[in-house]
């Protein structure tokens, strides 16, 4: 299960503000208890941070949404959706001196990542998109060594951008 | 008895500095008077300063200073536009012919009045209040591309949030468009912040102080914080803020400055002629920070 939340809703139950912003650490801290909150109602282990109605997100506050969310490990897998080209900026600073990265999914193109990824890891990510591989097939689409593909799979992994079944590595299907 | 403190004609980054110079120890012993009378042009980030002595004196169980007000109609009607009476009331005992409050629309040039900064909701309440009005400025008066609204909002949102979490303290901001004096004709926003808490050098103590040894001051203080993207919290997103501002400017051939103590520390674009560190200041309580926008003819010169 996939729970979808959105963030401007979050942030209006969270404090009375007129304003479809998530600037400040305090706002921030704020939307993601709630975040986690509602995800530990639901036992959802993915879920989709939808950002289609916030206006503004400040690097303090993404870094408390957004990073410490993925930190905490709380979300299990975490994607954004609806995010403005500037915020997505924001949010690329925030994580990528923390090695941290997130999928941002699109209405109308290929997800995406963002964050502090490596080259063979986004090649990796772009593959899987297509299907679901063993790390050899993987290695062999890409004309790659089995250790290049491994290595590249298991970084995915660390950052929860992938996850393992049995038929091999997959993405978690958030859009 | 109290002693005069002039304010220079020219208010503004230079006299400011001679204001300061003209306060001497902090906090002061005797009742000052600042005598504004003479003003004939002031910047916002002046104003902030003047209001962030008047806080130091009050927090520090200062008697009240005096506040002569200028002469000139025209000034005294750009510091009633930006509510600088309003707050100044309160701080100061004001003496000299008041304008009637400025109950009109806000002026043109006016992106924020001076606005207190207290806690975070203040922050959202001044960030999201000028977003229209940062549109129109950036776009309309300054030439920039409206993708450069967002970065403008963060950009006051994280200067305003130094004062919430480091300054320890309320502190003042105020946005405004103005001509550059130097190079005549030339416009930029300015978004201008000031507090007189605890300042960087005391803010990182105890986390810098030793790993700077000896070179430990205000001026290294700001070197870590705003060059290094040094934060006294341990936390790993910390120190972002800067990181921010800075790419933010570096796109748009803006200039921040820090001054904090006893120094100051700016990154420099080249249209502007500013000294990046100066040391050895007179002391200021608290922090002063201004970030500048230039007009997109004035960047690219």
């Amino acid at each position: 299960m996939i729970e979808t939340i959105n963030v401007a809703r979050v942030l209006r139950e969270a404090i009375a503000t007129p304003y479809r912003i998530l600037v400040t650490r305090a706002t921030g801290a704020l939307v993601r208890d709630r975040i986690e909150l509602k995800l530990s109602q639901s036992g959802c282990q993915a879920a989709v941070l939808d950002f289609r109605d916030v206006d503004l997100l400040d690097l303090s506050c993404a870094d408390e949404v957004v990073a410490k969310l993925l930190r905490s490990g709380k979300a299990g897998f975490v994607a954004i959706a609806g995010l403005h080209e500037e915020l997505r900026e924001q949010v690329h600073e925030v994580l990528e001196p923390q090695k941290l990265a997130v999928t941002i999914v699109h209405d109308d193109a290929a997800p995406e990542l963002v964050g502090a990824v490596s080259d063979d890891a986004r090649a990796v990510f772009v593959v899987l998109q297509e299907c679901c591989c063993a790390d050899d097939e993987i290695a062999r689409r890409l004309g790659w060594p089995a250790d290049r593909a491994t290595a590249a799979l298991e970084a995915l992994m660390a950052q929860r951008l992938a996850c393992r079944d049995d038929d091999g590595y997959t993405l978690i299907p958030f859009a | 008895m109290s002693r005069i403190v002039d304010i220079p004609a020219q208010f503004d980054d230079r006299g400011f500095e001679q204001f300061v110079s003209g306060i001497g120890a902090w906090p002061p012993e005797e009742r000052l008077f600042f005598d504004a009378r003479g003003v004939q042009w002031s910047t916002p980030s002046s104003l902030l300063s003047l209001l962030t002595a008047g806080q130091s004196i009050h927090e520090s169980k200062g008697e009240k200073p005096l506040l002569a007000i200028p002469v000139s109609d025209d000034v005294r009607s750009y510091w009633s536009r930006l509510r600088f009476f309003e707050h100044a009331a309160e701080l100061f005992e004001l003496h000299g012919k008041l304008p009637r409050p400025h109950k009109g629309a806000r002026h043109s040039d006016t992106l924020l009045e001076i606005t207190p900064v207290r806690a975070s909701e203040d922050v959202h309440d001044v960030v999201g209040g000028i977003q229209d009005g940062a549109q129109r400025i950036l776009t309309g008066e300054l030439g920039l591309e409206a993708k450069a609204t967002m970065g403008f909002a963060m950009a006051l949102s994280e200067s305003c949030q130094n004062i919430v979490e480091h300054a320890g303290t309320a502190g003042w901001v105020a946005v405004q468009c103005y001509n550059y004096r130097r190079r005549l004709g030339r416009r930029l926003a300015v978004i201008a912040v000031s507090d007189a808490g605890v300042g960087f050098r005391r803010s990182l103590e105890a986390t810098q102080a030793k790993r700077f040894g000896d070179r430990w001051r205000d001026g290294t203080a700001l070197e870590a914080a705003l060059i290094q993207g040094v934060s006294r919290f341990r936390d790993p997103g910390r120190g972002q803020g800067f990181g921010g501002i800075k790419r933010y400017l570096q796109r748009w051939n803006g200039k921040i400055s820090v001054r904090s103590g006893t120094a100051r520390l700016a990154i420099v674009p080249a249209w502007d002629d500013d000294v990046p560190l100066v040391e050895n200041l007179c002391f200021f309580p608290g922090s002063q920070l201004q970030v500048t926008i230039p007009s997109q003819e004035t960047a690219a010169e």
